[in-house]
This record gives C-alpha cells, sequence and structure tokens, in this order.
C-alpha cells in the first residue's frame, strides 16, 4: 500500500499523451453516423443533397454489412444500423466518410430522410407506467417466508423514480479503423473500456470478409464511467466497414453533441416498495419490490444491469421475507447502457429513501432504524447469500460519528424551527457487490500474462484499459510489490487483443478486484516457482533463461454457486460496504439546496493506491451528488438536452466540501472500489432534504422546480 | 487569409480561413494537439490556451482573433518553471485521472498562479470554474494549485 | 459564408453600405461561434470588428464613463475606474459566464446578440445606461431602455454598430443596490431568472426604485409597473405587489427552469429586497 505517483501523470499534464482524435495516419478519412432525428418509423428512402459528386463520399448502410447486422451485446437485438425501420431517435442509418472534415458534416447535415411515422413512447414515466410496455425476461427474487402479517406493523408503501444520467467523460467517444489487404485484417484504434468486446463487434460486422480484428486502446482514454463499455461495438463495427469499403483509414469521433444526444445513459428506474415494519422491534419484516428501467428501443446489456438492481434492491439491510421483481421496460429512444453503478445506484436510491420513509412513520431517527436492520454476521439476503463480515455496521457508526449527525440531528431541528431557512442533515448506506455477478466470472474465464525480459524488465499483459481510474498504475504496483521490484521496471502493455489475452471487459469493479489479483496471484507464483529474493540479479545470473513468460487463468471459484433462473445463491463473493451523510442548506427563497458536506466512510478492503483511491472516491461522490442534485437529460415537453452547455454537472465552484475514510484498508484483499462511490450520495441528500422541510420528494433530481412544484402541492 | 502571431515563442505565419476555429488551427496546422476539444461550445475549459496572457477557450475563437497576439499553449507552458513545478504538484498528489481536461487546468492555474498565487481555496475554485472535470471531483486540483501557490511563495517564484 | 476584416470604422460602413444579406459582428466570438456550430446562423457575411480599436477602452470623462463596446468583461472586472464609480456593477459581473468566458465577452456582444437571458443588460438598464450608435456619417445616443423593440428586435438598422456604453458617475450614488442572478450551478450557468435593483429610502417610504429583470421576457427590460406602483407607496402587501409585477414579467416554461418557478422566485427576490432595512 503506497502513493506512488501516476504511470501517466505527466504525460497527460503536459498534452504529450494520444488520445483517440490525435491520431492520424495517411490518406485517413473522417467518419461520421448518420442518426435518425425522429423517434419512431418506416423508412421509405434517403435523399442525398444535390451538388455534390457521391463518389467522393464512402456511405454504408445495412444493405452493405458482409457479416450479421447484429450488435454482440448480453442480448442481441440492436442492428448496427437500421433497415426498414428507425426504433429511436438517434438510431444509426448510415456510416459516411469523406476526407475533408467539415466538407462531411455539411453533407452529412442535408441528408434527408423519407419514413412513415409511427406512433413512439418518449416519456419516461410513460413508459415506466404502464406494464404493458415491460419485455425481456423478468427477473425474481424469491425470499419469501409465509410469514403473518400482523395488524399492528406499519405498512410503508411509495414509488421511487430517478431520470437518465449523461456520463460526459470529457473525451466524446470515437474510433479509428484501418483494413489491412494482405492478411484481411481489420485493425481498431478506440477510446474504449472493453477490447474483446469490440473485436468481436467487429467481427460480427465483417464476417468473412475479415481474417480477424485486432483492437488495441488508444494511448490516453479520456474517461468512460461505463459509457465506453458497449457503444464503442457500434462506432467500432460501422467505422470498420466504411474503412474496408473505402480502402482508406477512417476515423470517426462523435460531437459532443451528437454523443450527448445518441449515446447510451443510466436507465431511468421507477422502483415501487412496499414494506411491513414492527413498531416494537423496529424491525422491517417484509419487502417487496416492484423494480422497473427503461430500457430504451432495445435491451443489449439491460438484462444484466436489472440483474445487478434486483441484487441491490433490499440494500444494507437484514429482512427476513421479501419478493423482488425486475423488469425492463421499452420506449423509443436510445438503449441505455452501463453507468457506473449499473443499476446499483438506482436501487439504492430507492430502499434508502423508503428507510426514511419507513423511520418518519415510525417516528423514529433514521439512524435508529438503520442500526436495528442493518447487515451483521449470519444475516441472509433476499439470494439466500449469507454475510461474513459486519463491516458495514462499522462504516455506518464511524460515518455518523465523523459527521457529528446526531447532534446536528437535534441542533437542526431546532434551527430550523425559529429560520425559514432551513438545514438538514442525511444519511444512507449500503453495499455493492464486486466483479461480474453470479457466475460471471467463472464464465469470463479471465487469463493474464506475465513476461520477464532478459533486461529484468516486466511486462504485464492484461485486456483491461486506464480510463483515468488508474489502472495501469496500479496493476503494476500490485506486481511490483508482490515481487518486490522496482515500479520503474514494471509496465502494463497497452491493451490490444493482438498482443494481450483476454482478461474480461473494464467494468463491474473488477480490475483491481479480479485482475488485480489474479496478477498478484501469478508475481507470487512466479517468485515461489523461481525461488529469488532479487529478480534482477536473478535474471542476471540466468540471463539465457529469459525472455520468460508466464501466464494464469482465474480459476472457477468453488464458492459461487448462483442460479441463474431462481436468483438463489452467491450473487458476489466480495462486497465492499459504505455508509454516507449530506449536510444541506435550504435556500428558502429560490428553493436551491446547498450542499455544504458530504462524508463517506467505505471499505473496499486494501487500498493499493490510497491517494488514487481516494481520488475515484471524490471523483464517483461528486457524480452521485450532481445525480441527486441537478443532471437530467430529458424534461417532458422539452425532449432531450442537446449539448454541454445545459447539462448541469458541478463546475468548481459549486463542489461541497468532502471527507472520506477508508475502513479495513491494511487488510490483505482489495475489492471492488471504482463503482462504491457513486451509490451513497443521492440518497442521502433527498434525506437530508426530508430533515430540513419535513417534505419527501421521491424522484430525483431536486432540482429548485421540483421542490417549489412539492412545496406549493403540499400547501 | 495570412495569420500572423506569435506561438510559443515564437512568430509565425499561417494561411487559413479567417474564420477556422483556433482550437483547429493549433491541432491541425501546427500540431499542437495537447489542446483537447471537449464540447466545442467554450463550455467546459479543455481547450483553454493563453491569449495575451489570459486564458480563453479556443473552440469559440477564430484564426483572425489571434493576428499579433501572442498565444501560448500547455506545451509550451509546460516547459517554463512555472509550469514544470505546477505539473510537479499536480503529479505528486495524483490529481491527474483520465487527464483529457488536465491541459486545460494546466493553462488556467498558470494563469492564476502568474497573476494571483494566493493559496486561497475560494479564489482557486472561483478561477477554475471555467473547467469541468468529470473524474476528479476537483478536490486534488485545487490541493495541487494550493500546493504549488505555496511553493511559489517559499521558492520565491512567480 | 463570407467574411471581411474592415481597416478601420469608416471603411466598415462603407462595406456594410455597399454589400446585401445578413451581416453578423465579430466581437469576441463566445456567441457567434456557438450559433455558427448550431446551424442558428447559416448564410450571411461575419464582419471582423475586435481589432477596431475606436470600440475598445474605459475613459473617464467629467460626467460619465465611457466603456467600448468592446472592452471585456474581465477589463471591467479589474478596472478602478468602474471599482471607484460603479462597484455594484463591478461585483455583480463577477457571476457572468466563467473566468473564461469574462477574458473574452463584451458588453456591446452582449447586448446586441439580443438573448433575453444577457447577463449584463439588467445591470446596465437600472445604471441609466446609454448607447451609441454608430453609422456611416453619424453616431447617436440613445438609452439602452430603449434598444429592444421585441425578441431580438434591436433599434438599431443593419448597417449600425453599438459603440460605446455611457454610465452617468453618480449612476450608483445614494442608492441601495441589489442583484441576483439564478442559474442551476454557480459557474457556467445560462440564467433562468436575474434581477437587478435600485432604491432610494426616506422615512421608510422608497423615494426612487429602479427595477430590471433577465430572462423574464422576451428582452430584458425594466419592471416599469412595478416602480410606479412601488414609489410613494408604503410595503406594499403580497397580493397587490404580484398582481403588479405580473404585468411586468412573462416568464416562460423551458428546458432550463418552469414559469410558475421563475415568477415565484423573481417575486421573491424583489420583496427581499424591498425590506426596509
Amino acid at each position: 500500500m503506497k502513493n506512488i505517483r501516476r504511470c501517466d501523470g505527466v504525460a497527460k499534464l503536459n498534452g504529450s499523451i494520444k488520445f483517440l482524435d490525435d491520431y492520424k495516419m495517411e490518406d485517413m478519412l473522417y467518419g461520421y453516423l448518420y442518426y435518425a432525428k425522429f423517434d419512431h418509423g418506416k423508412l421509405k428512402g434517403i435523399k442525398y443533397p444535390s451538388g455534390y459528386d457521391l463518389n467522393e463520399f464512402t456511405i454504408v448502410n445495412a444493405q452493405d454489412i458482409p457479416g450479421k447486422n447484429e450488435v454482440p451485446e448480453p442480448e442481441c437485438d440492436q442492428p448496427f444500423m437500421a433497415e426498414s425501420e428507425v426504433l429511436h431517435f438517434g438510431q444509426i442509418m448510415l456510416g459516411v466518410a469523406h476526407a475533408n472534415k467539415d466538407k462531411l458534416k455539411i453533407f452529412c447535415e442535408a441528408i434527408e430522410v423519407e419514413y412513415e411515422e409511427l406512433p413512439a413512447i418518449t416519456d419516461i414515466d410513460e413508459c415506466l407506467d404502464d406494464e404493458n410496455n415491460a419485455f425481456g425476461k423478468v427477473l425474481e427474487i424469491d425470499h419469501r417466508r409465509n410469514i403473518k402479517i400482523e395488524s399492528h406493523w406499519i405498512k410503508t408503501h411509495h414509488i421511487y423514480r430517478t431520470p437518465h444520467q449523461e456520463h460526459v467523460y470529457m473525451e466524446t467517444q470515437g474510433m479509428l479503423a484501418y483494413f489491412k489487404p494482405e492478411s484481411r485484417v481489420m485493425n481498431v484504434i478506440g477510446t474504449l473500456q472493453c477490447p474483446f468486446f469490440v473485436k468481436e463487434a467487429v467481427e460480427a460486422i465483417m464476417g468473412d470478409n475479415i481474417s480477424d480484428a485486432i483492437v488495441e486502446a488508444s494511448e490516453g482514454i479520456g474517461g468512460g464511467f461505463g459509457g465506453k463499455e458497449d457503444f464503442p461495438n457500434v462506432i467500432a463495427g460501422i467505422t470498420a466497414l466504411l474503412a474496408y469499403k473505402s480502402g482508406k483509414p477512417v476515423k470517426t469521433v462523435l460531437d459532443r453533441a451528437d454523443d450527448i444526444l445518441i449515446t447510451t445513459k443510466r436507465h431511468p428506474s421507477r422502483i415501487e416498495i412496499v414494506s411491513y415494519t414492527d413498531p416494537d422491534s423496529q424491525k422491517i419484516k417484509s419487502l417487496r419490490i416492484d423494480l422497473r428501467l427503461d430500457a430504451g428501443a432495445y435491451q443489449t446489456l439491460s438484462p444484466v444491469v436489472l440483474s445487478r438492481s434486483v441484487l441491490h434492491a433490499s440494500g444494507g439491510y437484514s429482512i427476513e421475507d421479501s419478493y423482488i421483481m425486475g423488469r425492463l421496460f421499452r420506449s423509443n429512444t436510445p438503449p441505455n447502457g452501463a453507468f457506473r453503478g449499473f443499476g446499483a445506484p438506482q436501487a439504492i436510491y430507492a430502499i434508502e429513501a423508503h428507510l426514511d420513509r419507513v423511520a418518519a412513520h415510525l417516528n423514529i431517527d433514521p439512524y435508529r432504524l438503520r442500526q436495528n436492520n442493518v447487515l451483521q454476521i449470519g444475516a441472509e439476503l433476499p439470494s439466500s447469500q449469507k454475510i461474513r463480515e459486519d463491516h458495514l455496521a462499522a462504516c455506518l457508526e464511524k460515518v455518523v460519528e465523523i459527521s457529528d449527525y446526531q447532534k446536528k440531528n437535534e441542533e437542526f431541528k431546532l434551527w430550523n424551527k425559529t429560520h425559514t431557512d432551513k438545514r438538514g442533515i442525511g444519511l444512507s448506506l449500503g453495499l455493492h457487490g464486486g466483479g461480474y455477478t453470479g457466475n460471471g466470472e467463472n464464465m469470463l474465464d479471465s487469463e493474464v500474462r506475465i513476461l520477464i525480459t532478459a533486461d529484468a524488465d516486466i511486462a504485464i499483459y492484461v485486456a483491461n484499459t486506464d480510463m483515468g481510474q488508474g489502472a495501469y498504475t496500479t496493476l503494476a504496483q500490485m506486481v511490483s510489490e508482490a515481487i518486490d521490484h522496482p515500479i520503474s521496471k514494471t509496465k502494463v502493455i497497452n491493451p490490444n487483443t493482438g498482443k494481450t489475452p483476454n482478461s474480461g471487459p473494464t467494468v463491474a469493479s473488477r480490475t483491481i478486484y479480479i485482475v488485480g489479483n489474479l496478477l498478484r496471484k501469478l508475481a507470487l507464483q512466479i517468485k515461489a516457482d523461481l525461488q529469488f529474493s532479487d529478480l534482477s540479479a536473478y535474471v542476471k545470473a540466468n540471463a539465457d533463461d529469459f525472455p520468460l513468460e508466464f501466464r494464469t487463468r482465474f480459476l472457477p471459484d468453488p464458492d459461487i454457486y448462483f442460479d441463474d433462473d431462481t436468483y438463489q445463491g452467491v450473487g458476489y463473493k466480495d462486497f465492499s460496504w459504505a455508509a454516507c451523510v449530506v449536510e444541506i442548506y435550504f435556500h428558502a427563497d429560490t428553493y436551491e439546496v446547498e450542499i455544504k458536506k458530504c462524508w463517506n466512510v467505505m471499505d473496499v478492503g486494501q487500498t493499493v493506491n490510497p491517494s488514487i483511491a481516494m481520488g475515484q472516491a471524490h471523483g464517483g461522490i461528486i457524480q452521485g451528488l450532481a445525480f441527486g442534485l441537478s443532471e437530467f437529460f430529458y424534461k417532458k415537453g422539452f425532449g432531450r438536452k442537446q449539448g454541454l452547455t445545459d447539462y448541469t454537472m458541478m463546475t468548481s465552484s459549486d463542489m461541497p466540501e468532502i471527507e472520506v475514510e477508508f475502513l479495513y484498508k491494511d487488510s490483505l484483499l482489495p475489492k471492488g472500489l471504482g463503482e462504491l462511490p457513486m451509490d451513497f450520495p443521492a440518497p442521502a441528500l433527498r434525506n437530508a432534504f426530508y430533515h430540513a422541510t419535513g417534505i419527501f420528494i421521491d424522484e430525483l433530481p431536486l432540482t429548485p422546480e421540483r421542490i417549489f412544484q412539492a412545496m406549493k402541492d403540499r400547501g | 487569409m495570412e495569420i500572423k502571431f506569435s506561438l510559443n515563442g515564437n512568430d509565425v505565419i499561417v494561411d487559413v480561413p479567417p474564420m477556422k476555429r483556433l482550437i483547429d488551427v493549433l491541432r491541425d496546422d501546427f500540431g499542437l494537439s495537447g489542446t483537447k476539444e471537449g464540447c466545442g461550445e467554450g463550455e467546459c475549459g479543455a481547450c483553454s490556451i493563453l491569449l495575451n496572457g489570459l486564458p480563453v477557450t479556443s473552440c469559440i475563437m477564430n484564426a483572425v482573433h489571434v493576428i499579433d497576439k501572442k498565444v501560448e499553449t500547455v506545451e509550451y507552458l509546460a516547459e517554463t518553471e512555472l509550469g514544470k513545478l505546477l505539473i510537479d504538484c499536480f503529479d505528486e498528489v495524483n490529481a491527474v485521472q483520465c487527464g483529457f481536461c488536465f491541459p486545460g487546468f494546466v493553462v488556467a492555474a498558470y494563469h492564476y498562479i502568474k497573476e494571483k498565487a494566493e493559496a486561497d481555496e475560494q479564489e482557486i475554485k472561483h478561477a477554475l470554474s471555467g473547467n469541468i472535470c468529470r473524474c476528479t471531483g476537483y478536490v486534488k486540483v485545487i490541493d495541487a494549485v494550493m500546493l504549488t501557490c505555496q511553493r511559489v511563495k517559499e521558492r520565491g517564484m512567480r | 459564408m463570407n467574411f471581411y476584416q474592415p481597416k478601420n470604422l469608416s471603411e466598415l460602413f462603407r462595406y456594410c453600405e455597399a454589400t446585401d444579406g445578413k451581416k453578423y459582428f465579430l466581437a469576441g466570438g463566445s456567441d457567434i461561434n456557438v450559433q455558427l456550430k448550431k446551424k442558428i446562423i447559416t448564410d450571411g457575411t461575419v464582419i471582423s470588428i475586435n481589432h477596431l480599436k475606436e470600440l475598445h477602452g474605459i475613459q473617464e470623462l467629467d460626467e460619465e464613463i465611457v466603456v467600448g463596446a468592446l472592452t471585456t468583461f474581465r477589463e471591467l472586472i479589474t478596472s478602478d475606474i468602474i471599482a471607484q464609480y460603479f462597484p455594484y456593477f463591478q461585483t455583480s459581473l463577477k457571476q457572468f459566464g466563467s473566468p473564461l468566458l469574462q477574458n473574452v465577452a463584451t458588453p456591446g456582444g452582449n447586448i446586441a446578440n439580443g438573448s433575453p437571458t444577457a447577463d449584463a443588460v439588467p445591470l446596465l438598464l437600472v445604471l441609466n445606461a446609454r448607447i451609441r450608435i454608430l453609422a456611416k456619417s453619424k453616431m447617436h445616443k440613445l438609452p439602452l431602455s430603449d434598444f429592444y423593440l421585441g425578441y431580438k428586435k434591436f433599434n438599431m438598422k443593419p448597417n449600425e454598430i453599438i459603440g460605446s456604453v455611457h454610465i452617468s458617475k453618480d449612476a450608483e450614488r445614494d442608492w441601495q443596490t441589489f442583484y441576483r442572478k439564478i442559474g442551476s450551478r454557480k459557474s457556467l450557468a445560462i440564467a433562468k431568472l436575474s434581477l437587478a435593483g435600485m432604491k432610494r429610502i426616506e422615512n421608510d417610504k422608497i423615494t426612487a426604485v429602479k427595477l430590471a429583470a433577465g430572462s423574464l421576457n422576451e428582452y430584458p427590460r425594466r419592471l416599469k409597473n412595478t416602480e410606479a406602483f412601488l414609489v410613494d407607496s408604503n410595503m406594499p402587501d403580497e397580493d397587490n405587489l404580484r398582481k403588479i409585477l405580473a404585468e411586468d414579467i412573462t416568464p416562460i416554461s423551458d428546458m432550463r427552469s418552469d414559469k410558475d418557478y421563475r415568477f415565484e422566485v423573481c417575486y421573491r427576490l424583489l420583496s427581499r429586497f424591498l425590506r426596509i432595512e
């Protein structure tokens, strides 16, 4: 555990590292994804603008696809390009390429599409409130225990809603593809999280026209947050097709406005919770959850988001009798996808908002209610997985302590009696499972390799990309520390499907937890096998043996048993835990909520690089707070946001004070970290608002307009 | 149109359409790819450069705007004494994550330190409030600039 | 799109007179470049004026301060002259855009762009600012409050430009001032609404008041009915004040905010300002 400097820090700071748009190739064309500007319609024809020689442009449509017009996803229901029908605004219809960026833009903007308009569902509530819109597989976690609901138990029943959230990675999406006819290999460089996903997508669209697709991550990846988990498949596939047809390299970089309009977003949710609580024991005895996610027009990877969502829906509590149903709902909007948290922020928002509703019903402190119900050792989740550690309770106690929650709770109540402005403090807690759900890691079958050269340089071969979370630094650090070799001679090789093995995608908080631990295991194995104390000396003494390559695979874990139909078993071998407190000041005149401070106490196991871990926590917390306070993408009556101007993330002037503490950071095992900080600030914020004003708002974000309406309705 | 200006300490001339975006002139005509396009609307600060010493967003400026003026990009500032110190402080606290917005922060912070060098959190936050970062939550960015201000004072630099 | 760069003002006006079609004057570029990108402007001529020295600078005259139309907001915010005579104006301008935008944006651009959300205009209106309009062979001054005739409709001919903004040196003297801009965040925010106000109190009565709102009408304007109502009246009751305010502002609902919210918050801010302290 050490604060070594990032391996890529200086190159990023002085502007020398290459991001996708910094790559240039000779004879390169620029690519553009032409997309539909209407919500739903039957295609009649495409009219190209006059005054252009169409031969100057490379144009591809669904008919040009040599392979399959099907984007590889957990559910392969999305075409690369629309064939006869467009199912959502932003659906790609054509790929177009030209040597001149400006000419390409002007040409594409003038393309006209003839279509027959069909009815469309684009409003979130219209989608999620109507059960006829449900599609795909229904997930059920049935932990009902046939208990008798006593008449004096308190029933709490509410519906919680969350909106889209846009990633706003500072670098927009993009791909560069070039085809080598001699070898029939399609090469792709991209700003991406999952090189092997993209490889699969390019091979799917190109079919037998290529012998292989080699996908490489760009040197620098300007943020992902899940947004570059699956949409790159679409960009890469179409860009590859353009490269093939034109015989030239093609680089497609999305304009920010297009990126905001057409790429994946966090799933909007509608989560209805019914609970019964025994007022005497203050224990929640029964829980029923109807969880709905707006998947957009196609399922793509939504079934996996739904899976994580239902498994986190009961939050950090031990509830005897529970039943959770999860469904995807369809709408005529761009398919939604992965975003840090991946269904958990929605689920945890709902259960944490609900807990405060229950506390209010019982007229008890939300902290006490949580203390009485928090998961302890031996408790069972609705999936019947047994809890092995009581770290969550420790996080709760610690965050209450460092935030001075109890004192402020009383103090603010008193203060609010004599002031029109209000002060509030709110609490939340919960869990986040590390790695792929259930049998997922077994299925991924991750492989990692370590190469030691004759110069005693260690090269690490994995498929996981550094999108800012520090993967290249921390993975190298884990190996360097395990082997006890200088970090200056330990490097992660840039992920490249032609050179690095498939260690799985860079998602699900698995990069350190699964891949890093696998590397550490391999490193220790190497040390034990070769029996050295100083690697450099050993290599020198045995120079003829080197370079030497070592590899290992993820071993199917006997502890993991998970039934994909009943959703019973071990969903995640290791959970990370957290508790969060948010303090606010509510300005009565303007209905604005000012976040004063946010405390997070987290257990992510060993923090390999504390400063990098802290940076991750800060970033996730601010994203979580903004998710609760100000970010939304769609407004009824006004459609979708069109650019960065109105998508309100926080600027440095808006940032509240943040305090983060890691518990158990000296433990042996690093657990999942990336997504955990995202899950808890929004509900704590909403709960703080209730504490301040006595008004429950169940829908995010807590904009001043929403607050004004809620207060007006209340009278 | 012939655009004559000073770029990173050198007098240069380039023949481009007068309304060509400054960011495109820098990236395409001069190969200076350190300046990044985050939004194209002047709303994120990733494309910041110094124009006559003041930080501006180059994506909403045109070639004609720099005639007879002085332009400095991150590549140049990174090689100055203050730039090196600033970058070292950012690096020391591991402030950088994905790095895409950081050239813009280097430019804005460079200007702040040159002009004020006050280790005042509120002032620093305000000076950087035109630069958006999605990864860091700004905490370590502010820490790094504070640290730089302290070191500037200790070393008697400005 | 065509482009023209005049060497001086005379060349500018000669060109304008000789050329047909839409003309867009390029100042700092922060509005025009976004409009070009969004295809709000698609044809016509861009005329570069940012380099014309006649349009820059802050001058102190006997009775007034003259601000060249292309003075940047940063220059205004750091000017000693502005600090001396118009501290309220100077402090309020700090909320404009962001520090980066302040380095290139100008009051001339802000006024001429004609956005209902223009941040500088409500402030200039309560300061009774006048603008000097330049044309080929003449120039004339008019109160800024007479400049807007409707949404993006200006009391200025297509071949004229705003040359300077004029504010009387005593514009802030002996006035109690107020300015609030409500945005969705503290920087890089387009105003949901803004309220600028100046008042004089004598014997617990408002003897004079000037109010101007931004983002609440199709162009920023003085709340004339409310002003007339408030002068000489004691603290007006809530109902009457709401009624009269509704005659002066016509908030709408859009992606950024809601009609009712905008009205209510404007009312609240106004009430706060009117409280006799």
